[in-house]
């Protein structure tokens, strides 16, 4: 008996700018990193494969993860929404350690891709953890932003690799779950 | 603390075009720059420059299909979402 085909879904990066969104990507999919900061322009597409965790059984389900790395430009969120967002399955919400802004930012950008793509998993990622955090976050504001919310999260750094592959797998594995495909 | 300056998406676009006219990421934006600031005719122009280019650039149906939605130009908006289901079902 062949394997099943893999399963598609579209996941989009949202968040402010220089959070590292693109750095995420290409940590996850290349395993590289690169200091130098290149905006992002429009967007752009990678597949990521992986293999990630049935959800209703024991075995591993083959992933082909289609990331839509969107620029983080708020004033032209709204007018590109449909172009963006439209047929996405999975949201991650990016903010940065060291800016405080870019965690309450990930409301308005959570809301624009819902208000096209639906109440679809969303899994928050606090960036560059290797940096010091923020002195203006207050004990437990930020876990208490993401609870609220009921969005998993976890901190990650695309510089060292920390996490990134474990909010992958989560994310894939939210979508599976939802979809019923397992 | 130095305080954290965004990076103006028109500057940058003008930057990218100034070193290579036919950037099509540069010009997706651009389009929507226009668009925003009210230019929507000009949008659609440079988003018809784009597909030209680049026929299956990641979102540019759906967005020529807003903008002419915008116009009032359902048929025109229809078209292009066609294009668009086609090609990201």
């Amino acid at each position: 008996m062949s394997a099943p085909p893999p399963v598609r879904m579209k996941i989009c990066m949202a968040g402010e700018a220089t959070v590292g969104k693109t750095s995420l990507i290409r940590r996850s999919v290349l395993d590289e990193y690169d200091d130098r900061y290149i905006a992002t322009l429009g967007t752009k597409i990678t597949k990521k494969v992986m293999s990630v965790q049935d959800p209703k059984g024991a075995g591993l389900l083959a992933v082909h993860a289609i990331l839509w790395d969107i620029m983080g430009t708020p004033t032209l969120r709204d007018l590109l929404k449909e172009a963006y967002y439209h047929g996405a399955e999975g949201i991650f919400a990016v903010a940065d350690h060291t800016r405080k802004e870019t965690l309450a930012a990930l409301d308005a950008w959570a809301r624009s891709i819902r208000s096209v793509a639906g109440d679809i998993p969303t899994l928050g990622m606090v960036n560059k953890q290797d940096l010091d955090p923020d002195p203006r976050f207050a004990a437990g504001e930020i876990e208490a932003f993401f609870e609220k919310r009921g969005w998993p999260w976890l901190y990650t750094s695309a510089k060292t690799g920390e996490r990134v592959e474990d909010v992958f797998r989560s994310l894939g594995s939210a979508i599976l779950s939802r979809a019923g495909v397992a | 603390m130095t305080a954290f300056m965004q990076p103006d998406t028109a500057v940058i676009v003008r930057q990218r075009l100034l070193e290579n006219a036919q950037d099509v990421d540069a010009l997706f934006v651009l389009a929507a720059l226009n668009a925003r600031d009210g230019l929507v005719a000009e949008g659609i122009t440079v988003l018809d420059h784009v597909l030209m280019l680049d026929p299956a650039y990641p979102g540019a149906w759906r967005f020529k299909a807003t903008l002419h939605r915008m116009r009032g130009e359902n048929e025109a908006g229809q078209s292009a979402w066609d294009r668009a289901e086609d090609l990201e079902p």
